[in-house]
């Protein structure tokens, strides 16, 4: 287990663009959708930056290990990390 | 002879190498998912051959197309594997690797992308990963092909190790694996041709179904999954939530993270700052739509006002004046008969002339769709359009094979594979036929350039909006309607943007276009020939007047339906029968059937038998009406279903009618002719 001492755990969209968090866990994210995510390396402990929300509620852009994913709004809400 | 296969993640650069490695050309883009089926192509210096395989993250398979790699390798057995990985992202990469390795086969590593990798301020050593996996590493830049010489000469090398590589996964599974191993090992399965019974073992803990499914005529498969039970069960009373191919999945990004760790300096790592600059403008949350609807608009001028017309007036000067004179004398002086003279220039060269010469547009309309697949920005758009698309009930992700049909519906309906969610596939499928293909672009040309002169680009943007319009609507519809499934599913990784590389950007746009060819000297010139029979014959015999041809017969029973939709003429009638074999048998039909030698000619006829109403109706028509033969057959192939195939011709006529119904008697009514 990793200890987060004093930070803050958050929901993901919480971050404005630019801002970065720790990934703490998935909650109940589609798992097909989570299974890709882990595909990628987006996985708990890794550091995830939000790069752009798009107009009118539509997807958005994540950064995690150098690449860009884009998925839609409601699924990352279940993200939750750990703002340091 | 070898066997190899190229097996890497997606948008690794497969393809790229495919065609430098083998003596054949496939199609290359920037982003995930534009291989979907497995190509062989001769190894250049002909010692075996290679089959590039779609690209997978793992080998356990979410979409259709990675169904098709791993059962490959479970039912094919290549000699070599040759895994590509992107250098630049090489930790995610390696978690293929792993599996491949535990394949059992020889792997020869790819490390691609290290011009990237080392612009990004990461500095790999080949040596050090080539000793901590066992393997040979060759470091590659495929898109410019160094390394690829190399990589090339230890492919073709007539003997290669099998790798000794074996990640320990710790006492309980390590059990279960050898349980598995022991119990394939005591009665082997009969119809595969696996060599390492401890990847297979792997596998099956994992529970990947392509896998299982090929064991499902193996008499012990039974045993092996309640091993896989109950190992599983045991970690869940020890207190373990995740499933065994996520538990799996963290020991090897351990091993993986330790590896790159000495193989990997990431010390001098820099952002994208180029990707980022580009993005603040073309994926701007509020201009990028606008942007993107701009960008077409442009793409359009260039095709039609701006560079597409003038080239197409000198071509069609060309066919019509010197090559028509030309064959004319040639005939003349063989000492044809008038029959052979009438068919090929009143019928071949007006027929596949007619439609030749509209290649500038096409050609033009492929480079650029070419430049926005090369380029990233496909990734982007899917991105923009989800929430849109979304609302419709149908998936961002549609926007790649709705941009692809653009150019042909059949590469189109391919590319709708990348689709995870069945309902939006087929779905997807579709409603690819209402994108307004490169054929029907003859005809728009042809009508446009005769009733709407001025207004060419805007006229013809139109009937692509319109057909957009009409998707959306339809999907609307369609969903509520047909599918039950509401589950949706978007995930799209939005590749680095890169400059398209010229030489690059034409052979592409040449690959897209040669099928325009193609089908010219095929479809086109063996429907101009049957036309022009038809048009000479009749009921009364040979060389009868048009309107007494078996041509004008066929058409005449479609006159009577078409006249509510404003073209009650058997010449548009057999026009749209024809066109069914290839929409730009349309513009053939129509220039055999009036007469005309060239162009200009017969615009004129044209006008006198259309108004810009009826023009735009016929049109309206033309886009709309049931997918070509090409089509329907790929149609068929990829929802494996009559029903939907047949759904799909039905749907189009019906809406053809519908809508070409409204435009002209809308349009009688507010006054227009």
């Amino acid at each position: 287990m990793v200890l987060y001492g004093n930070t803050s755990c958050s929901c993901l969209l919480k971050l404005q663009p630019g801002e970065s968090g720790c990934i703490r866990h998935f909650g109940h994210m589609d798992p097909i959708l989570k299974q890709r995510l882990a595909d990628l390396g987006v996985t708990e402990g890794a550091d995830i930056t939000i790069m752009r929300y798009s107009f009118w509620g539509g997807p958005v852009t994540l950064e995690c290990g150098g690449q860009l994913i884009g998925i839609r709004k409601h699924q990352a809400a279940h993200i939750e990390v750990a703002i340091s | 002879m070898i066997q190899a296969a190229l097996i890497g993640n997606p948008n690794t650069g497969k393809t790229s190498l495919f065609n430098k490695l083998t003596s054949s050309y496939e199609y290359v883009g920037n982003w995930s998912g534009v291989t979907v089926e497995k190509k062989v192509g001769q190894l250049r210096d002909k010692t075996g051959q290679l089959t590039d395989l779609p690209g997978i993250y793992t080998l356990l398979p979410i979409t259709r197309d990675e169904g098709v790699a791993v059962s490959y390798l479970v039912n094919e057995s290549p000699e070599l594997l040759v895994n590509i990985v992107d250098a630049s992202q090489l930790e995610r990469n390696l978690q293929l690797t792993i599996q491949i390795l535990e394949y059992g086969k020889p792997v020869i590593l790819g490390l691609n992308m290290i011009d990237v990798a080392k612009s990004n301020g990461l500095a790999v050593t080949p040596e050090v990963l080539a000793e901590r996996l066992g393997i040979t590493v060759i470091p590659l830049v495929a898109r410019t092909g160094a390394g690829t010489d190399f990589l090339l000469e230890q492919i073709s090398l007539p003997h290669h190790d099998s790798p000794q590589f074996n990640l320990n996964y710790g006492d309980r599974l390590e059990k279960a694996i050898s349980l598995i191993s022991r119990e394939l090992m005591t009665s082997p399965p009969q119809n595969t041709d696996i060599s390492s019974y401890r990847w297979l073992a792997i596998q099956i803990l994992e529970n990947n179904p392509v896998v299982i499914s090929s064991l499902s005529s193996y008499a012990n498969l039974n045993q092996l999954l309640a091993i896989q039970k109950n190992v599983r069960e045991e970690f869940i009373s020890e207190g373990m939530t995740e499933s065994l191919h996520d538990h799996i999945r963290s020991i090897r990004a351990e091993y993986i993270h330790q590896v790159c760790s000495e193989a990997v300096d990431a010390s001098g790592k820099k952002p994208h700052s180029l990707t980022e600059k580009i993005d603040a403008i073309a994926a701007h949350p509020f201009w990028g739509i606008p942007l993107f609807l701009f960008t077409m608009l442009i793409a359009f001028k260039l095709t039609f006002d701006w560079l597409g017309d003038p080239l197409s007036d000198l071509l069609d000067g060309f066919i019509s004046g010197a090559f028509s004179q030309s064959a004319t004398q040639l005939l003349i002086a063989v000492g044809a008969s008038s029959f052979t003279q009438s068919l090929i220039i009143d019928g071949i060269i007006a027929g596949v002339g007619g439609v030749l010469v509209f290649l500038p547009q096409i050609f033009i309309l492929f480079l650029m769709i070419s430049f926005i697949e090369d380029s990233g920005y496909m990734a982007r758009i899917t991105v923009m359009m989800d929430r849109l698309m979304q609302l419709a009930g149908l998936n961002g992700k549609a926007m790649i094979p709705f941009i692809i049909g653009f150019g042909c519906n059949v590469p189109a309906i391919m590319a709708s594979r990348s689709i995870e969610q069945p309902k939006e596939r087929t779905l997807t499928m579709l409603l690819i036929p209402l994108m307004s293909c490169s054929a029907r672009l003859p005809v728009y040309a042809l009508f446009a350039g005769i009733f709407f002169v001025r207004q060419q680009a805007v006229v013809v943007l139109s009937l692509y909006v319109l057909g957009i319009a009409l998707t959306l609507l339809l999907a609307k519809l369609f969903s509520l309607t047909l599918f039950k499934d509401k589950h949706s599913f978007f995930l799209i990784e939005l590749p680095p943007y890169r400059m398209p590389q010229s030489a690059t950007l034409l052979r592409s746009t040449w690959e897209k276009g040669k099928g325009f060819l193609r089908k010219a000297g095929t479809f086109i010139l063996g429907g101009t020939v049957l036309i022009w029979l038809l048009t000479y014959f009749g009921p009364g015999g040979s060389n009868v007047d048009m309107d007494q041809s078996y041509l004008a017969v066929l058409g005449g029973w479609f006159a009577a339906i078409l006249q509510p939709i404003g073209f009650g003429t058997w010449q548009s009638g057999a026009s749209l029968v024809t066109g069914f074999m290839a929409k730009e048998v349309v513009v053939s039909t129509m220039n055999i059937i009036y007469h005309v030698p060239d162009m200009p000619g017969l615009q004129h006829q044209i006008a006198q038998f259309f108004t810009p109403l009826q023009a735009y109706s016929f049109m309206t028509f033309v886009l709309l009406y049931t997918p070509c033969l090409a089509t329907v057959g790929v149609l068929r192939k990829e929802t494996s279903s009559w029903k939907w195939t047949l759904f799909s011709v039905a749907y189009s006529l019906l809406l053809a009618y519908t809508i070409s119904f409204i435009i002209y008697q809308g349009g009688r009514l507010i006054g227009f002719v």
